[in-house]
């Protein structure tokens, strides 16, 4: 009885970070487009840096986003994976 | 393919829609309805609102429709259809009674709008062929999603899921026609336009005959 | 499918897209030119232009010519070249009285050379007012021989006057469109061998490869309004091609909803087969067809890059199709982990049975 509740209370957590994880993921893309939309928004007063030396920040954030994206798919796969070895854990 | 057959299933269809008179006369009520409240709301419908209205209108009433055409019936009665038709035949059946179905519902909506809110066609051949063709894809389209959804066993729900994400690209193509038919956008290219819709139409069909066969055995 | 053994694919893509990133990163650009004033004149007047180039090295240049062009046969030298600094230059021209053509105002062409930058033109730099006189002497208009113009030594990419540095996406947000469609193509093989053969393999395959490009589709959609914002000033913008490939994610997602659907395996294998086929086929119009018929801000129209003979410059090519085998390598990388994780899967639920 013990060590079921000590399985489900693992599994409810894991279950719990996978929420998060997708969460956090979710609120970090949000908070960047807020920043883009920031820095575009100010751009009369300050200087636009993501305008400044010819837009590059542009691309840098084009590939920022390109490597965040498959780092959040990589991210999820070794989650899946990791209850699927789990899983053949406790069939043995 | 066999004509007679094709016929047959086309006049049993009719026949089932014409004895369940309320469901029939429920779709009417719903085109009627929308195209008062929208006349009410706008009061005097300007030529470009008149097509947008027209085909959204259309396309509701039409997945309302057809969503039942698969789903009114029980699994008993398509295992009947098995032992009886060809799949090809009962599709193409389908498909006709569809198309037929949806230019009546067609017809009608454009009565009411007449009646509600005048007709500003200006170029009536390429508004009609227009139309047709539109027709005829978004019957296509319909019917493919239909029997995916009954095959599915699931509710209509995921049928106008499925169907108007598919039905968009139609819409749009159509949208554009009858814009040039109203004269709010003058294009000589409008007439690419009508093939292209064409070949759209005739791509689809091809790919859900090719594809039926395999839905339908499950 | 053709069973790619090993390793050396996957390593393959990896140093194609760090090729890519660096090379993308690091080609400067070409010369040009930023700002001009003023930009209008009236035939006759002695104006002083004040020229902000980019990447221009006026300064370090030994020797900085400039006209104004008119039409191919018509262009004034400027009489004086004053270079404040690398970037910043004035420059003096004396407007002829006449203009080769009729029209009331004319739009000139500025065009600067030196032996470090090579040479760069501004279209519509300069509008003339044509002022009433009843000369009629071209003999002020020069001719110019373009091969005495200098050639910028060395790799760059063009120099795009909205674009910029932004130029260098096209590697990256273009790429990802064409390597999305590629993976739709094989996820669409994989679909069409599944309703042949019946193996489910192929629904895995199939599912898992489409599954990665629509992923990429929607890092199409936000690198490209991102790139949109900076550029055009709006993250939406009414353009065809974007909006239809919008309507193709929404497709695609529908397919994924289908998935999502219905629990039996088997039927939504075959249901999800036929529809990513049907799919398939109704995007051929969406994305190839339609976008050509009208105007667009995207390829192919209106001086933007992409692909079509003088939009896609030989150095940008250099990068923009390894770019694509790249990304394509890399999704079929992360795809098979995929397929193999619900290969195991799979095998776990057989053996359960």
């Amino acid at each position: 009885m013990k060590d079921y509740k000590k399985k489900f209370s693992k599994t409810k957590n894991k279950l719990f970070m996978f929420k998060l994880s997708q969460i956090i993921s979710f609120v970090s893309l949000c908070c960047m487009m807020i920043l883009i939309n920031t820095q575009a928004a100010c751009q009369g007063s300050s200087i636009d840096f993501l305008r400044s030396t010819g837009k590059i920040y542009t691309v840098v954030i084009v590939i920022a986003v390109i490597f965040i994206g498959i780092v959040i798919y990589l991210y999820r796969l070794d989650h899946k994976l990791t209850k699927l070895e789990n899983q053949i854990k406790n069939e043995q | 393919m066999n004509i007679i057959k094709v016929k047959d299933i086309f006049i049993k269809e009719l026949s089932v829609e014409f004895r369940q008179k309320f469901a029939l006369g429920g779709i009417f009520l719903f085109a009627a309805t929308v195209v008062f409240i929208i006349y009410k709301s706008f009061n005097n419908i300007n030529p470009r609102e008149w097509t947008i209205l027209l085909w959204i209108i259309m396309l509701f009433a039409g997945l309302n429709a057809v969503v039942k055409s698969f789903l009114q019936e029980k699994k008993e009665t398509y295992l009947y259809y098995y032992t009886l038709f060809d799949p090809v035949d009962l599709m193409i059946a389908k498909l006709l009674y569809n198309f037929v179905f949806l230019i009546f519902l067609f017809c009608m909506i454009l009565g009411f709008m007449t009646i509600f809110s005048g007709f500003p066609v200006k170029l009536p051949g390429l508004f009609v062929s227009g139309s047709v063709l539109g027709i005829l894809g978004i019957a296509i389209v319909f019917t493919f999603v239909s029997v995916i959804s009954a095959a599915d066993n699931t509710n209509a729900t995921l049928m106008s899921i499925l169907a108007l994400p598919l039905v968009l690209p139609i819409v749009m193509l159509l949208l554009k026609i009858s814009a040039v038919s109203v004269r709010l956008l003058s294009d000589t290219s409008v007439n690419e336009d009508v093939m292209l819709l064409a070949g759209v139409d005739s791509v689809l069909l091809g790919a859900m005959l090719l594809l039926f066969p395999s839905l339908w055995r499950s | 499918m053709i069973k790619i053994k090993g390793l050396w694919w996957k390593a393959l893509g990896a140093i194609i897209f760090l090729y890519v990133l660096i090379g993308g990163m690091t080609v400067p650009l070409n010369s040009g030119i930023t700002y001009t004033n003023p930009s209008n004149a009236k035939t006759g007047q002695r104006i002083v232009m004040e020229v902000t180039g980019y990447n221009t090295h006026f300064k370090s240049a030994l020797q900085n010519r400039a006209w104004l062009k008119a039409d191919s046969s018509h262009f004034i030298q400027a009489t004086s070249v004053q270079q404040n600094d690398e970037m910043h230059v004035l420059l003096h021209f004396d407007l002829p009285f006449t203009m080769p053509s009729k029209e009331k105002v004319q739009p000139l062409t500025l065009i600067i050379d030196n032996e470090i930058d090579g040479a760069f033109v501004q279209p519509n730099a300069l509008f003339v007012t044509v002022s009433d006189s009843l000369q009629n002497d071209l003999s002020q208009w020069q001719t110019l021989q373009l091969g005495s113009l200098n050639k910028k030594s060395g790799l760059t990419f063009p120099y795009r006057n909205i674009l910029n540095e932004t130029i260098r996406n096209t590697f990256f947000h273009v790429a990802l469109w064409f390597a999305m469609f590629i993976l739709l193509i094989i996820g669409l093989y994989h679909a069409i061998q599944y309703l042949r053969t019946g193996i489910y393999d192929h629904d895995i395959q199939s599912a898992t490869i489409n599954k990665v490009a629509i992923m990429y589709g929607v890092f199409g959609l936000i690198t490209g309004s991102i790139w949109a914002k900076f550029t055009w000033n709006t993250f939406w913008t009414t353009d065809v091609k974007l909006n239809m490939t919008a309507v193709a994610m929404l497709i695609y997602l529908a397919y994924l909803v289908l998935r999502g659907a219905s629990t039996d395996t088997d039927r939504r294998a075959k249901l999800s087969a036929s529809y990513s086929i049907f799919a398939f086929l109704a995007l051929i119009p969406l994305v190839f067809v339609i976008p050509r018929l009208t105007d667009s801000l995207h390829p192919g129209n209106g001086g933007n890059p992409a692909l079509g003979g003088e939009d896609l410059d030989n150095t940008l090519r250099l990068f923009f199709y390894p770019s694509i085998i790249a990304l394509v390598l890399l999704g079929m990388w992360m795809s098979q982990l995929k397929i193999r994780y619900e290969r195991l899967q799979e095998k776990i639920f057989q053996n359960q049975k």
